[in-house]
């Protein structure tokens, strides 16, 4: 099936810190050091601020160096690495007990080939030119008993962040509402759905009513009216995080349409100065038409005096 | 089989604050459960099974963090749950917890909620980042237009729920906002950010975990004879509805309504603003305290406000909301509703310190979640008999 | 066998998705279709149900609060008793389950949900792990398999043969099911031919990636009865968790999944009918020998995951798999299994009876 579609990236830069055990870790990263962290008789790398058992704590205090060598003691070979795996060419994950540690550490190793991977194998960490205290630092870890790469000094100060850049690619199908309502809004028109149970009307894209739990389609359109008054409305100071795009005080308002019972929420009010913004406001719809595809701009006032009804204000949903 | 008692024996939580860039995920959630482990006079090992309560994954950008949360909270071994219900979470964990008591299936069981907003952006979250975001303020504003212009409110109201938790938040010492200095002035002075919400009439965004355990009626009896009072579940309710449609009060949602009868049915309040001696309500914005009021039917339709500003709900009142400073002071978003269910067991187990409400025998708590469409509430007693019928 | 009581909780309808690659409906429409196909499968309408729980993933959804607009699918209008967890559907019926014990409220709905075609696995999974030493390595599903299989496979416990007989023999019964999104009829030795995707694991190890949703619903003893002819009674409901990091475990072993049948009452009687969530073929022996099941049980006839992986559905409709063949007759006793979590971290044992006949 062929199915139109719309992709959105999720993409967030995430700080995290690391606390004292974590923190000492990726610093001796910095420095081409490995440290496990001791928990009764065994030694665990890499190293967390609690026994895996039995949850007690785990003092920075008991941090002790381990590797940089280790043995595999499973691995499996990525045959077509993927974009947010540490390597570009084949190669193997593998868990890694490092000398001195009781407990394998997960990371990548540069083999060249499946053939040279083999539990029981000796490997060795590439450090990273440039180290910041993170995982990676490590580039990932070579056949041998012999660390290659790294060079230059470790971290001036302890290392108490990380930074974590995740992007995801979401493809998600137009459904075939979403696809007639986007036909009528390119056209300057409002499609409406009336549910045949309650006789509620939603907007088109919606697709079902939520009263009644039913699918809603091409047989219960309506045309929504182009006009309508302020039942409620906000304005918002805008807060200069990533992504705003404003910088002046503007109005988000509710618009109750006329005949239809429906309200369009937190929709852009334009030509009104924001101390004028009222509930009774008449309003109809601005649509620019240059383009292929009509845009809802936002609303302006029609010019008819206000609607005076105290419940007007609650018309909300 | 029937509900089987469940008590309160421990409650732990962290100090709140905007970045806690001194732990990590692991410690956060740590430090509350030790807190509460020690109150308990228990260890990791004493617990049967752990819930974990928290707002999206995406906000820390750790999918499902049970998972890497379970040997960090000793759920190894042991069944570990996790729960997602928006704003509401918080409350819907502690439920889900007592409920693994209440049905008998465990004898003491971990709850824990958190949130450490600072590992991203939640405002950005929740806009999805795109062009003019609203924030969560700017959609919630015209329910609170909708309540001042139908319940006559004088417009002072809001910021004197503002002036009030902050006040209490100074006798917290694990509230995150502390402002010294506040007063209506201050908070009239502060910028106008979603109107008609302020900025001091709004809830900080906060790094925080908060945990409770709880145990069934012989650990509760156990707690009070060596001396730790214990705080008992008397009746627990959730209620969702959906987010819009033409007919939904969004200002007195069905389910709000729905959940409190639901509750005071259980425990069998007739009148609530009597029988009840204080209350933690999900408060993010101020005007929220006097619609939660008259929306679990404590105050009459459109005079909510009135105990606001008769001072009711002061620490000091006949009525008290938010005696811990509330979602006002401190917001670890899916942390939130636990620390109001937990400062309701602290007020009737005589452990809320400063904060607390003289001789409180019987306490309520509440979070909401999303379109003010969730709704978790529970009621808690100083005793399984506090009316002593 | 104990006589039901009113404390006894039994499965009285379902209704799963056809497993597909990718579905053009909105997660709300799928679940609004199989809420409707288990109310009127169970002869009731939404207005009877007192409880329902949802489990879904903002994560495979790509969206921050997804489950909010799935309200919309349930019908909660006067409001509903309702929860939600980030987990499999399997574990929104426990909680379900766990309400009904309660005592107060009789009947009960569960669904689970996702849409995992709409992004690559590999940039979803890794978001799952460790945050501080998995997350930046971008170590996915496949990789934690294949590292789990490499081991069963230097331990003895497993052969390359044996899991491409393991996928043919699921693929095989997959036929039979009218909802299997990958089936038919496969040589061996053509699979056995196939290159690595991640060592020692072939494509045909692998789940396919699938969208989905099912629903349950389940009732109270007298409720159960008054309702179905024929009630699936729940006799024992348990779930476990063990270490996240694989490289703390043993991971040729599944203590999780030994703890949850033991703790569900796996031992107390035979069972004839294992359906578990084995998305990848070296799983199968590993939780097999894990529960104990002898030669005699037959596993996954439904075709498994290995047939369709609606993630965040997929153990749910393990159960209700399970609940069919005792529906069908022929099966009394069977099991369904559900897990989550890299190597198998966190396991769920659903044990169901039929009535004696």
């Amino acid at each position: 099936m062929t199915t139109a579609s719309r992709q959105a990236t999720i993409r967030f830069p995430y700080k995290r810190s690391l606390g004292p055990v974590m923190g000492a870790f990726m610093t001796a990263l910095t420095e081409q050091r490995f440290l496990g962290i001791r928990s009764g008789d065994r030694v665990i790398c890499p190293p967390r601020e609690w026994d895996p058992d039995t949850a007690a704590d785990l003092s920075a205090d008991d941090l002790v160096e381990v590797g940089p060598a280790g043995t595999v003691e499973s691995w499996t070979w990525v045959a077509a690495p993927g974009a947010a795996h540490p390597l570009d060419r084949p190669f193997a994950f593998a868990l890694i007990r490092l000398d001195g540690a009781d407990t394998t550490l997960l990371h990548a190793v540069d083999a060249g080939a499946i053939d040279v991977m083999a539990t029981g194998m000796r490997v060795a960490p590439r450090w990273k030119a440039e180290r910041t205290g993170h995982i990676t630092d490590v580039d990932a870890f070579v056949p041998g008993e012999t660390p290659e790469g790294g060079g230059g000094a470790g971290a001036e100060e302890p290392v108490t962040m990380m930074e974590y850049d995740a992007a995801i690619t979401y493809t998600l199908p137009i459904t075939p509402n979403e696809a007639r309502d986007a036909e009528w809004v390119a056209q300057g028109r409002f499609l409406g759905l009336q549910c045949p149970v309650c006789g509620r009307t939603y907007l088109g894209s919606r697709g079902y009513c939520p009263v009644d739990a039913v699918e809603l389609g091409a047989e219960h359109e309506v045309e929504l009216p182009q006009r309508g008054t302020i039942t409620n409305f906000t304005i918002v100071t805008p807060v200069q995080y990533p992504g705003q795009t404003e910088t002046d005080p503007f109005p988000r308002v509710h618009v109750l349409l006329d005949e239809h019972d429906v309200v369009l929420g937190y929709q852009n009010l334009i030509e009104v100065p924001v101390e004028e913004v009222r509930v009774g406001l008449r309003v109809q719809a601005m649509w620019d038409t240059t383009g292929d595809a009509a845009e809802l701009e936002g609303w302006i006032p029609t010019g008819e005096a206000d609607v005076e009804d105290p419940d007007l204000v609650n018309r909300i949903c | 089989m029937g509900h089987q008692p469940c008590a309160i024996v421990g409650i732990g939580q962290t100090h709140h604050k905007s970045r806690r860039w001194d732990v990590s995920l692991g410690g956060l959630v740590r430090e509350a459960a030790r807190r509460a482990l020690d109150d308990a006079e228990m260890d990791w090992d004493d617990i049967d099974a752990v819930v974990l309560g928290k707002a999206p994954d995406l906000f820390e950008g750790v999918m499902k963090p049970e998972l890497y949360l379970t040997d960090a909270l000793g759920a190894v071994g042991k069944p570990m749950f996790r729960v997602h219900t928006a704003g509401s979470v918080g409350g819907s964990t502690g439920i889900v917890a007592s409920h693994l008591v209440e049905s008998g299936r465990h004898r003491r069981v971990l709850a824990v909620a958190y949130q450490k907003q600072s590992e991203g952006n939640a405002q950005f979250a929740l806009g999805s980042g795109k062009g003019a975001s609203l924030g969560a303020g700017g959609a919630f504003a015209p329910f609170m237009r909708s309540y001042i212009y139908r319940s006559g409110a004088p417009l002072d109201v809001g910021p004197m729920v503002a002036v009030k938790d902050r006040e209490n938040a100074l006798k917290n010492p694990y509230a995150h906002l502390k402002i010294e200095d506040i007063s209506l002035e201050k908070v009239k002075a502060s910028p106008m950010m979603w109107d008609p919400v302020r900025y001091l009439e709004s809830c900080p965004s906060s790094d925080g975990a908060c945990a409770v355990v709880f145990t069934d009626e012989v650990g509760g009896r156990e707690a009070e004879a060596a001396g730790r009072a214990p705080a008992w579940v008397l009746a627990s309710a959730v209620r969702s509805e959906p987010a819009s449609f033409p007919g939904r009060d969004p200002v007195r949602p069905q389910g709000a309504v729905d959940v409190a009868n639901d509750v005071y049915q259980q425990v069998g309040i007739t009148n609530p603003r009597e029988q009840i001696d204080c209350a933690e309500l999900y408060v993010p914005f101020s005007w929220y305290e006097p619609m939660w009021l008259e929306a679990h039917l404590i105050a009459e339709p459109g005079e909510g406000w009135q105990m606001v500003e008769s001072g009711a709900t002061a620490l000091d009142g006949d009525f008290p909301v938010n005696m811990s400073g509330g979602v006002l002071s401190s917001n670890p978003i899916g942390a939130s509703g636990l620390l109001r269910f937990a400062e309701a067991a602290m007020q009737v187990r005589g452990t809320a310190g400063e904060h607390q409400v003289d001789g409180a025998k019987v306490a309520m708590a509440q979070a909401y979640g999303a379109s003010a469409q969730y709704f978790a509430m529970w009621i808690v007693g100083s005793s399984l008999d506090p009316y002593g019928s | 066998m104990a006589a039901r009581t009113d404390d006894d909780i039994a499965i009285i309808g379902w209704s799963q998705s056809p497993m597909v690659r990718a579905t053009n409906k909105t997660e709300t429409q799928m679940l609004l279709e199989v809420i409707t196909g288990a109310v009127e499968h169970t002869g009731i309408t939404r207005a009877e149900l007192d409880f329902t729980c949802a489990g879904s993933c903002d994560y495979v959804a790509g969206q921050a609060f997804s489950f909010v607009q799935n309200i919309d699918a349930i019908g909660a209008w006067p409001p509903k008793r309702d929860s939600h967890v980030e987990m499999d559907g399997a574990w929104a019926l426990y909680e379900a389950w766990v309400r009904l014990l309660m005592g107060d409220v009789d009947v009960a709905l569960a669904t689970g949900s996702g849409r995992s075609s709409t992004a690559d696995p590999g940039t979803i999974y890794p978001m799952e792990m460790d945050p501080y030493y998995l997350a930046p390595l971008g170590v996915d599903a496949m990789t934690f398999a294949g590292l789990q299989a490499q081991a069963l496979v230097e331990r003895g416990a497993v052969t390359e043969r044996q899991m491409a007989e393991i996928a043919a023999r699921t693929r095989r019964d997959a036929k039979d099911n009218p909802f299997a999104q990958v089936s038919g009829d496969f040589d061996v030795d053509v699979l056995l031919a196939e290159d690595y995707v991640r060592s020692p694991l072939r494509r045909h190890d692998l789940p396919p990636i699938t969208d989905g949703a099912s629903a349950v619903v389940i009732a109270r003893g007298d409720k159960a009865r008054e309702l179905c002819e024929r009630p699936v009674w729940i006799t024992g409901f348990a779930h476990y968790a063990e270490i996240h990091y694989p490289g703390l475990r043993d991971l040729t072993k599944a203590e999780s999944v030994t703890l949850a049948g033991k703790a569900a009452g796996l031992d107390e009687a035979p069972i004839q009918v294992a359906e578990l969530q084995t998305a990848f073929t070296h799983e199968e022996p590993l939780v097999a020998s894990a529960l104990g099941l002898g030669p005699d049980v037959e596993i996954n006839p439904s075709g498994g995951p290995l047939a369709g992986n609606p993630i965040m559905s997929t153990g749910l409709v393990r159960i209700i798999e399970a609940a069919a063949r005792i529906r069908d007759g022929g099966t009394h006793r069977a099991l369904a299994h559900s897990t989550s979590g890299p190597c198998l971290q966190q396991n769920l044992v659903c044990v169901l009876e039929g009535d004696e006949r």
